[in-house]
């Protein structure tokens, strides 16, 4: 390998997190790499912004440690750190201008006027606003306050960027245009940033890893495209959205290839793991929506499926198709919108679902599901 | 249709004779200052301002003048610091008998003045204090400081949850927080409550008559005069009383109703 | 599951830091020391006796036992009762076609003016409004001047009840009117109009929708009324001519004149279990729930 051997930045060795009886993260164990972008998804309430706000120093772990640079963090105190947050509210001085916002942070470092005026005006520069370096911030549009936030978090060029839902405030053609900035400016800088959305798209698009959180504690953690192929729990397979899930009993086993009796059907899978399951065990595979074929005439594939259309959307140029069995069991297909036009999908009647054996990725086994 | 805006008309005039209800004894202490008769009555009688001019030429007017503004300024300052005191504690952390702080600080307001007059006057005689201008600063910031609390409180509801995090997350400490981030945001409502206050205290009369001593206040100054005859003086210091007081209120509001912000826009 | 982390933040978890006392100690000091104190030694002051003029710090029950067997005492108490309870009266019902109108029937602008307005006399100077009304309301005052023009009169004002509610109105009226109002604006406009569709006529509105979700206000606003009247002296005392006297004129002549310390604290504790009993079973009330029927 040509890269250089990187040091972690940040460790946590099992942390948990309680709020009186409510425990809001547990036996958390994450490590950040220098100038890794790392995104933290969850829906809310699963711990994302309280592992966020610890590393900043608000919330202050119930057990395991939380190291920065190697140095122990548990009870450093907030402005003893340097660990800069983009607030989800951005948390913009409403009583000091732009300028003096970005400044805020050198003032608290106790630097001189000119010098912080000067750092402040080369950051906003920087973001594409130094127009607007002496305007109230309130009367700025959003994606110009995105900047000015942005800009007051990097002024002090600090190793560890943490971003808190910022982009969730902005219209969508406006989170586009930031993702680019944010991904162009952490590679720029090379400094850590730690991402935390509830976007999936956010995440994928910028992240070069993905952690999963529920209930407060990591479901998966790894690059995005892992994390779309290859889920490692029926809780990221759904939570990722546009994965079909099918369950059964295993009927026969030889080698890799298994075949499942499950309600719908008869299907063949490869066993994309190590641990290949017994017949007569329950088994999970997941295909993705975008590894499944539509068609109007019954083909030729390990595994076919006939369905009815329920509804379509549109996202871009993605469709996503919503179809269903016979006996009421649901299924997405995405394609492009173009190839949409050739299924006559109007007309109404059958669809064929279809998918070679090696598109789908088994789940491991879990106790309960 | 008819029929309500006929209501609708009819409940307007009812209120604005309300106003003309509460504001007419205001109106009428203005008219009756500048007016010669000694018992004012329909129709008037000449324009004067000899009211005025007893009043500038009687030094107990300007004694009592001056402790109203030394209580008053007193008052504001204290019942200010303290009513912010307690709203940031309030707005900031929870704790146990949280419900039971709030209360003690905010019930004074609703015992009548008169017991509060006797409980004050016997609790400074106990102690030693009675009968200075610092027993009635003392009453009246206990009397103020509510007023200065709810304002401020109502101040920092408005503030984004998260500035002051964001200010410690920029390396400031608590007490740099409260300096650079806390008391600007609320500098309006500061402001505001230094106002209100100041206008509760010049306008008290209850406690200051009862613990006063000699240094009486404008308030009691009145009192006083009023308990003997009918005299226009008072029309002319309840004029000054009256300009005093709205401007301090009028100002509270201004300053409470103010969004605070800095830059060109 | 919310987390409110404005409230759980970790430095105060992390300890009872001397930040956090600075700004929570000084007003418990502060209240301990000139509020709680003070009424805590009036109600121990009842108890006291006075020998000679010199108050000693005593534990017996003369006071309590003198004023209770007193006629004018008795007669006071249920005077004053009786006055505040018609203020009471008199300014919810005043009130409440304003407060309507200010809710219901003015734009928004015009309701934020009438509620500034209506503050400022709150804290401005009673006092001498009342003077003023002594002078409107007498015998030979602006009213009996202007009637006289007209051939009627002169009519008795002052020394009445109508002169001390009058008073009392002065207090309070803009107070009840703010509270009210507010109450009132706060109703959800699409339950009256619901109301109309169902066929409710205007009054029926009122007091089958609009007085019962309005209910906590209106009781607060009274309330409130009540404490200010009962403990009120220059009404009574200046327009009313303290014939009798209330409680707060009686607090006043047994202090005063009487140098009766003790006595006048006994008054002062009758006068807040009075209103502490009357608080409580408002607020019980307000908030109670509608029973179904």
């Amino acid at each position: 390998m040509s890269t250089p051997p990187v040091s972690p930045l940040v460790t946590m060795e099992g942390v948990d997190k309680h709020f009186g009886k409510f425990v809001a993260v547990k036996g958390l164990n994450l490590t950040i790499d220098k100038g890794e972008f790392v995104a933290i998804m969850g829906t809310s309430g699963c711990g994302k912004t309280t592992t966020l706000r610890m590393l900043a120093g608000l919330e202050q772990p119930t057990a395991g440690t939380i190291r920065i640079a190697g140095k122990l963090m548990n009870d450093v105190r907030p402005h003893e750190r340097d660990t800069p947050m983009v607030w989800q509210s951005l948390a913009l001085f409403p009583f000091l201008n732009a300028r003096e916002n970005v400044e805020f942070g050198l003032k608290m470092r106790n630097q001189q006027a000119e010098v912080r005026r000067k750092k402040a005006l080369e950051w906003l520069d920087r973001l594409g606003v130094s127009e607007f370096a002496e305007r109230n911030v309130e009367t700025l549009s959003g994606g110009q306050r995105q900047r000015v936030a942005l800009a007051r978090s990097l002024v002090t060029e600090p190793q560890l960027l943490l971003l808190d839902e910022p982009l969730s405030a902005l219209d969508a053609h406006l989170v586009i245009r930031m993702q680019s900035v944010l991904t162009k400016l952490q590679r720029e800088l090379g400094i850590t940033f730690v991402y935390v959305t509830h976007s999936q798209s956010e995440a994928f698009a910028m992240a070069d890893r993905v952690i999963i959180m529920s209930n407060g504690e990591i479901a998966q953690t790894g690059i995005p495209r892992d994390i779309y192929r290859e889920p490692a729990n029926r809780f990221v397979a759904e939570f990722v959205g546009r994965n079909n899930i099918i369950s059964g009993d295993v009927a026969k086993a030889k080698g890799k290839k298994i075949e499942i009796n499950s309600q719908i059907g008869i299907f063949k899978f490869n066993a994309n793991r190590p641990a290949v399951p017994t017949v007569g065990k329950a088994v999970t595979f997941v295909i993705a929506a975008d590894l499944v074929e539509v068609t109007r005439t019954k083909p030729k594939a390990d595994n076919v499926v006939e369905c009815t259309l329920i509804s379509e959307e549109f996202i871009g140029s993605m469709v996503t198709l919503f179809l269903e069995t016979a006996d009421g069991t649901e299924f997405k297909v995405q394609l492009q919108e173009r190839e949409l036009a050739k299924l006559d999908h109007n007309s109404g009647g059958k669809f064929y679902l279809s998918w070679q054996a090696e598109s789908a990725h088994l789940l491991p086994s879990e106790k309960s599901i | 249709m008819r029929q309500s805006s006929l209501l609708t008309g009819v409940l307007r005039g009812y209120t604005l004779l309300l106003f003309v209800f509460v504001f007419a004894p205001i109106a009428f202490s203005v008219i009756f200052s500048f007016n010669s008769a000694r018992f004012p009555t329909i129709p008037l009688e000449s324009f004067t301002l000899h009211w005025y001019e007893t009043i500038w030429a009687d030094p107990d007017v300007w004694e009592a003048l001056r402790n109203s503004v030394i209580v008053s300024l007193c008052t504001s300052v204290l019942a200010t610091a303290l009513g912010f005191a307690t709203a940031y504690t309030d707005y900031r952390y929870n704790f146990r008998f949280k419900s039971a702080y709030l209360a003690l600080v905010l019930l004074p307001p609703t015992i009548p003045l008169i017991i509060m007059a006797l409980a004050m006057l016997a609790w400074f005689s106990k102690i030693g204090a009675s009968g200075e201008l610092w027993s009635i600063i003392i009453a009246h910031t206990v009397l103020a400081a509510p007023f200065a609390m709810a304002i401020t409180r109502l101040r920092l509801n408005q503030m984004d949850k998260d500035l002051e995090s964001a200010a410690w997350n920029l390396g400031a400490s608590e007490w740099r927080a409260m300096r650079e981030v806390i008391i600007p945001f609320c500098k309006p409502a500061i402001i505001s409550a230094a106002f209100l206050t100041a206008a509760v205290s010049f306008d008290e009369f209850a406690i200051a008559w009862f613990v006063s001593g000699l240094n009486k206040t404008i308030p009691v100054l009145i009192l006083e005069i009023v308990q003997g005859n009918i005299d226009p003086q008072v029309n002319a210091i309840g004029t000054f009383v009256f300009l005093v007081s709205i401007t301090l209120v009028v100002a509270a509001q201004v300053f409470f109703s103010l969004r605070q912000s800095k830059g060109s826009t | 599951m919310q987390i409110d982390h404005a409230q759980n933040n970790a430095p105060t978890a992390r300890r009872m830091d001397l930040f956090a006392l600075t700004w929570r100690m000084p007003i418990i000091v502060w209240q301990v020391l000139f509020f709680v104190g003070p009424l805590l030694f009036m109600v121990a002051m009842s108890f006291f006796l006075v020998k000679n003029y010199v108050m000693q710090e005593t534990f017996v029950f003369d006071n309590w036992s003198k004023m209770f067997s007193r006629g004018y005492f008795r007669d006071s108490y249920f005077y004053t009762l009786f006055l505040a309870t018609l203020s009471t009266i008199s300014a919810s019902l005043l009130a409440f076609p304003a407060s309507f109108a200010l809710a219901f029937k003015v734009s928004d602008s015009t309701r934020r003016w009438a509620l500034f307005l209506l503050i400022i006399p709150f804290f401005t100077s009673y006092l001498v409004r009342i003077f003023s009304w002594y002078v409107i309301l007498a015998e030979s005052g602006v009213i009996n001047g202007m009637l006289s023009t007209i051939g009627l009169g002169p009519y008795t004002m002052l020394n009445t009840k109508f002169g001390t509610v009058v008073g009392y109105m002065t207090l309070t009226l803009p107070l009840v009117v703010v509270l009210q109002t507010f109450s009132l604006a706060n109703i959800d406009r699409n339950l009256v109009q619901a109301a109309h569709n169902l066929g409710c006529s205007p009054w029926r509105t009122v007091y089958t929708v609009i007085v019962p979700l309005a209910k906590t206000g209106l009781i607060v606003a009274a309330l409130f009324c009540f404490i200010l009247s009962f403990g009120d002296f220059v009404s009574p005392y200046y327009l009313g001519g303290s014939k009798p006297p209330t409680l707060p004129i009686l607090i006043i002549d047994t202090t005063k004149s009487g140098q009766q310390w003790p006595r006048a604290a006994v008054i002062a504790v009758v006068m807040m279990a009075t209103l502490i009993t009357i608080a409580f079973a408002a607020i019980t009330l307000a908030y109670r729930k509608r029973t179904s029927r």
